[in-house]
């Protein structure tokens, strides 16, 4: 089958610069994604259109959205969908579900470490100051046990395929990361649309990760707790992840909290419910730490619950994911991932790290002034995809800025090289065809006490303007369905 | 269930029915007043009055010159109007957020096409030539709300909530439109005359409750104030009285607090003991004085609301 | 001899508008530790709300109150009676080679174990440039530059009441020469840490019968951690060495961690607090 039969993909151009996930190098499509070609090719764009708008006004309707502030009112916008899926042999996945889990334990056993003997920095692996100066490093977790030993319960790792065709890790996110409601989503509203495809796949199903984490969340309860009563705190429905948190709770069939549903009496957690106080056990809180409590952080906060903070440290109630976790997905942290890996687990780093300089190191910090234009600077906390600037895509006076910044500042940049994310075909609207759009795939994993699972599907997330790095959803990123095909 | 979100949940109900009653109220005002018998009820100015009145906010001016235009954007598309049906859907919509993880993705995707209906619906449409289509479909929307609400949710507290809400503000609705039309009756007529009780504002009333069909078939007669007073707040088999209102909340606050103790402080004691006294009421003791009838009514479902408000919601 | 101290810290807050969800945390009751033993409580307050006994982050003994009624004022009254044992700050071996200890601050591990007290803070950080005010003078042991530097700090501040509030930073309190006690202790804190040494903000109680500074509120002094000899307590307001008047109730980084009391209040319009302490002892 050649592109000129294919009417759907008929207009689509390859950079022969970039890695195309779907076309080879020679221009033929690769071995897992002939039938999909084939199966979408009897279609033409203009089905693929009409498909296209009934599975958005199908999110729409769902209120699968989240809230756009303007300048004057509140919009309500649909994370946007491509039908085209992106697909994962067993092999690739096998490197990924095994790099995911490894970074997991290691970035777990790190904050053990660094929250009790600290030895990795007696060993001088990783540096003091990478903790005595980052603001997410909470003094208050000292030497608290959480139950099960764990920290970062859930996990969001975001791994690129570069042009070399190998996997990396571009950032370990463990304070609250998002998108898992958006995998299943995507997976129903493509199996609505296209139900025939799938009948040619053998695809794993993304359907059980609520079951998965509740598991989890039961598994690390306090001790001398039965049955747990596991709640979702949100910090209420004008988060713009609101939606994800009512899933979560309504697919786990567990209570979605506000924080002024819960009061704390003699260091118990309870929810105020029609028939009075119900003990709580364990919090999936999707909440930053400095929200949780306003008698021990944040002052200001009302999302909190007053006195959480010295119920937790009794151990009377869970929480998860831990509070402090926050230190180690600090972009500075993430450049020793691979020592952290070798010192707790004594293995080799499974998905490869992108090089990254520190602007905190003199001679690291001028390299990356002079060689701006081909780095990409990156705040060390902030997410969302905030803060980045790409030296390449930089004008002249922009460039100076950044500069001033970095200088500035240091400790609160790293640099990296800019990496040639993989491309997938993308249903573009305003050309109304396929074109290559840069993709990375979030991962979440569950890290329990014995217990360790990655979603096998994942969130592909599109940067939608053309020649864009950035796929992040606040930065008008899109996403697809991603079929991690059985063995 | 979290007693925020049962208050949520309860105000969702209220507002789906609420939206209804004054939507419904709008339609058929508006549109059997264009054939009325009598000059006044034709009067496009008594009528304006009229749904000004039935939201609670009468037009106390008698010389004022009220725009039809600018009553109907009022109730129905004002977003600065608390009352108006636009508000209704978004409030009902809102409480139905912050309840999302415990109602069904059926019933949350209804009201959410519901608000995206209403919010989209254009003004100049509406205050021109679409009041009949605006409010036949937010009538028949809140028709497949509860329509969700009942096939698509566990019937345990959630429902019984959603179903006090609904039932409680049915009741209302049902009792101050009888009041406005009673209102209504008494200018067009001027007092509580023989004309009155036949007044075409009976027939009128049991068309906004959209009893009409089912009355006319149970008393095979023209309907009467006093007739169609026994229809609609007495006669339990009447989907829209305030008995069956009353019956509903009393079998669904059962759900919430099964306790059989005597307890009288409790909503379902409260409740009970308002039902009781209507279901031994003669329709002739409400007749020899409507008006303080109808305050009472008023005050008892306020009070019943109250009271679930201080029993469960409370925190 | 032990002395037996009685403490009445009181504490009254009137608010403009009714007040109907108000927590407030309590961090006031003396620590038991090595010196300062059998602690008796009592608390009250003037809505009978309930007294919870709890800690906080770094395990300290707090006392927290929800009141579940409205109100437009309430006080608290806490009493503490305790036994304390005399304090000779000057008791410790004194190491001739004055080098070790010295090398002991660069050591890693050292470093790492009392990281949290060596960093700066909101309240403690200062410029390089201040850093300058005081710089240890390494031939002399680590115990005779801190005194110099409470010394030193007792002379560039003048104790002056109303000068500065809670949230006044450190460079602003260098500049104008005037504070309260926190503010000698933060800048003690960030002179002492940037010379290496582990430094606390202590905060507590002053026993005010000798005519120490102090404001007949809750006091602020320090602690050092001085190798081999362990942590000891100065007091830059008073430019003494802690002592047996001194009765500690916490320590932290700085003010943040130890102060003495938190309120979570939704209410419009003003308020108004009036704290007070007496301490009384006798042998």
């Amino acid at each position: 089958m050649t592109n000129i039969e294919n009417q759907i993909f008929s207009s689509y151009q390859r950079n022969p610069d970039l890695y195309d996930e779907i076309y080879d190098k020679n221009g033929k499509i690769k071995g897992v994604y002939q039938k999909l070609f084939n199966l979408y090719g009897e279609h033409s764009i203009n089905d693929y259109v009409s498909l296209n708008n009934k599975a958005k006004s199908s999110f729409f309707n769902q209120g699968i959205t989240f809230q756009v502030y303007g300048d004057k009112n509140v919009q309500e916008k649909i994370f946007p969908f491509d039908l085209f899926p992106r697909i994962i042999d067993p092999v690739d996945w096998d490197i990924i579900e095994r790099g995911s889990i490894q970074r997991s334990k290691a970035l777990n056993l790190f904050l053990w470490d660094i929250y009790h003997d600290k030895k990795i920095l007696r060993d001088n692996i990783v540096p003091i100051d990478l903790i005595t100066s980052s603001a997410n490093y909470l003094d208050q977790m000292n030497g608290i046990n959480p139950p099960g030993g764990i920290y970062n319960h859930i996990s969001g790792t975001d791994v690129i395929k570069h042009k070399d065709g190998k996997y990396y890790v571009l950032e370990d996110n463990i304070r609250c990361p998002s998108g898992v409601s958006y995998v299943i989503c995507n997976r129903t509203a493509l199996k609505k649309a296209l139900f025939g495809v799938f009948n040619h796949y053998q695809t794993h199903t993304v359907t059980n990760y609520a079951e998965n984490l509740l598991e989890l969340l039961e598994s690390v309860k306090p001790k001398g707790v039965d049955i747990p009563n596991v709640v979702v705190i949100t910090p209420g429905m004008y988060n713009s992840a609101f939606y994800e948190h009512s899933y979560l709770a309504k697919t786990m069939g567990v209570e979605l909290v506000e924080g002024r549903d819960l009061f704390v009496e003699n260091d118990f957690v309870y929810m105020k419910t029609i028939k009075g106080p119900e003990k709580v056990d364990v919090i999936y809180r999707r909440i930053d730490d400095q929200f949780i409590d306003p008698l021990e952080f944040n002052p200001d906060s009302v999302l909190g619950v007053p006195g959480l903070f010295a119920a937790y440290k009794k151990g009377n109630v869970t929480l998860a994911n831990a509070p402090g976790t926050g230190v180690a997905d600090d972009k500075a942290v993430y450049t020793y991932m691979p020592k952290i890996i070798k010192y707790y687990l004594n293995e080799e780093p499974i998905l490869n790290n992108v090089h990254t300089y520190h602007c905190s190191r003199p001679d690291e910090l001028k390299y990356v002034l002079e060689h701006i234009h081909e780095l990409v600077i990156k705040p060390v906390d902030e997410a969302g995809g905030y803060g980045i600037s790409i030296g390449n895509r930089l004008t002249k006076s922009e460039i100076e800025k950044v500069k001033a910044e970095v200088k500035a500042s240091p400790r609160k940049y790293v640099a990296q090289p800019i990496m040639s994310l993989s491309v997938h075909p993308t249903y573009i609207d305003d050309s109304e065809s396929f074109e290559q759009r840069h993709v990375d795939l979030r991962t979440f994993t569950v890290l329990g006490k014995d217990k360790e699972f990655v979603l096998k599907g994942g969130l592909t997330r599109v940067a939608l303007k053309k020649g864009n790095l950035i796929v992040n959803s606040s930065q008008g990123g899109g996403s697809k369905d991603t079929w991690v095909l059985k063995k | 269930m979290l007693a925020r979100v049962a208050n949520n949940l309860f105000w969702m109900g209220r507002y789906i029915e609420r939206s209804e009653h004054v939507a419904r109220y709008l339609n058929v005002n508006y549109f059997s007043s264009l054939d009325a018998p009598n000059i006044k009820s034709q009067d496009r100015q008594f009528v304006l009055r009229s749904m000004l009145f039935m939201v609670g906010d009468p037009e106390k001016d008698d010389k004022k010159f009220l725009k039809e235009e600018d009553v109907l954007y009022k109730i129905g598309l004002d977003p600065n109007y608390s009352s108006s049906i636009i508000n209704n859907i978004k409030f009902a919509r809102e409480n139905a957020n912050s309840a999302r993880d415990l109602i069904s993705t059926e019933l949350y995707e209804a009201i959410n096409k519901f608000y995206h209906f209403v919010i989209n619906y254009p003004k100049e449409v509406f205050v021109k030539n679409g009041l009949h289509e605006f409010t036949t479909h937010v009538a028949e929307m809140t028709d497949i709300l509860r329509g969700k609400i009942r096939g698509t949710l566990l019937h345990d507290a959630t429902y019984a909530i959603i179903s006090m809400g609904i039932n409680i503000e049915r009741a209302t609705q049902i009792t101050r439109m009888i009041n406005a039309k009673f209102n209504d009756a008494m200018l067009s007529q001027g007092g509580e005359n023989e004309r009155f009780r036949k007044s075409f504002e009976w027939t009128t009333l049991l068309k906004c409750a959209e009893s009409y069909d089912m009355m006319r078939r149970f008393y095979k007669k023209t309907p009467t104030s006093i007739t169609t007073l026994e229809f609609l707040i007495l006669n339990p088999n009447c989907p829209r009285s305030v008995m069956n209102s009353l019956n509903q909340v009393n079998q669904h606050v059962k759900i919430l607090n099964p306790e059989k103790r005597y307890n009288k402080d409790s909503t379902a004691f409260l409740i009970g003991r308002v039902r009781s006294e209507y279901e031994f009421k003669y329709i002739e003791e409400i007749d020899e004085d409507i008006k303080s009838f109808i305050e009472d009514i008023l005050k008892s479902l306020v009070d019943i609301s109250n009271k679930v408000d201080e029993e469960f919601f409370n925190y | 001899m032990p002395r037996e101290f009685e403490i009445t810290y009181s504490a009254t807050n009137v608010y403009d508008e009714w007040v109907y969800d108000a927590h407030w945390q309590f961090l006031i009751i003396p620590v038991e530790n090595e010196t300062q033993h059998e602690v008796e409580i009592e608390f009250s307050n003037s809505q009978y709300a309930i007294t919870e006994n709890s800690i906080n982050g770094y395990g300290f003994k707090t006392l927290r109150v929800h009141p579940k009624k409205k109100f437009k004022e309430i006080s608290f009254e806490a009493k503490f009676k305790f036994l304390k044992e005399e304090i000779d700050p000057y008791n410790f071996k004194i190491n001739l080679d004055k080098s070790s200890a010295y090398d002991t601050l660069q050591n890693l591990g050292f470093k790492i174990t009392h990281e949290r007290f060596l960093k700066a803070t909101t309240y403690t950080t200062i410029k390089n440039t201040e850093e300058q005010l005081f710089r240890f003078n390494n031939s002399l042991s680590i115990f005779d530059n801190l005194v110099s530097l409470n010394n030193f700090t007792f002379n560039y501040i003048k104790f002056t009441t109303g000068a500065t509030e809670v949230n006044t930073l450190l460079k602003d309190i260098i500049s104008k020469q005037k504070g309260v006690c926190q503010d000698f202790a933060h800048l003690f804190c960030a002179l002492s840490r940037s010379n290496g040494i582990p430094t606390r903000y202590v905060s507590g109680y002053l026993d005010q019968n000798n005519n120490y500074q102090g404001d007949s509120q809750m006091h602020a002094w320090v602690e050092s951690y001085i190798p081999e000899i362990g942590w000891k307590g100065f007091d830059p307001t008073n430019n003494i060495l802690a002592n047996t008047n001194h009765i500690k109730v916490c320590h932290g980084k700085d003010y943040n961690d130890c102060a003495p009391l938190k309120g979570i209040i939704h209410s419009h319009g003003k308020n108004k607090t009036i704290h007070s302490v007496t301490v009384e002892s006798q042998q």
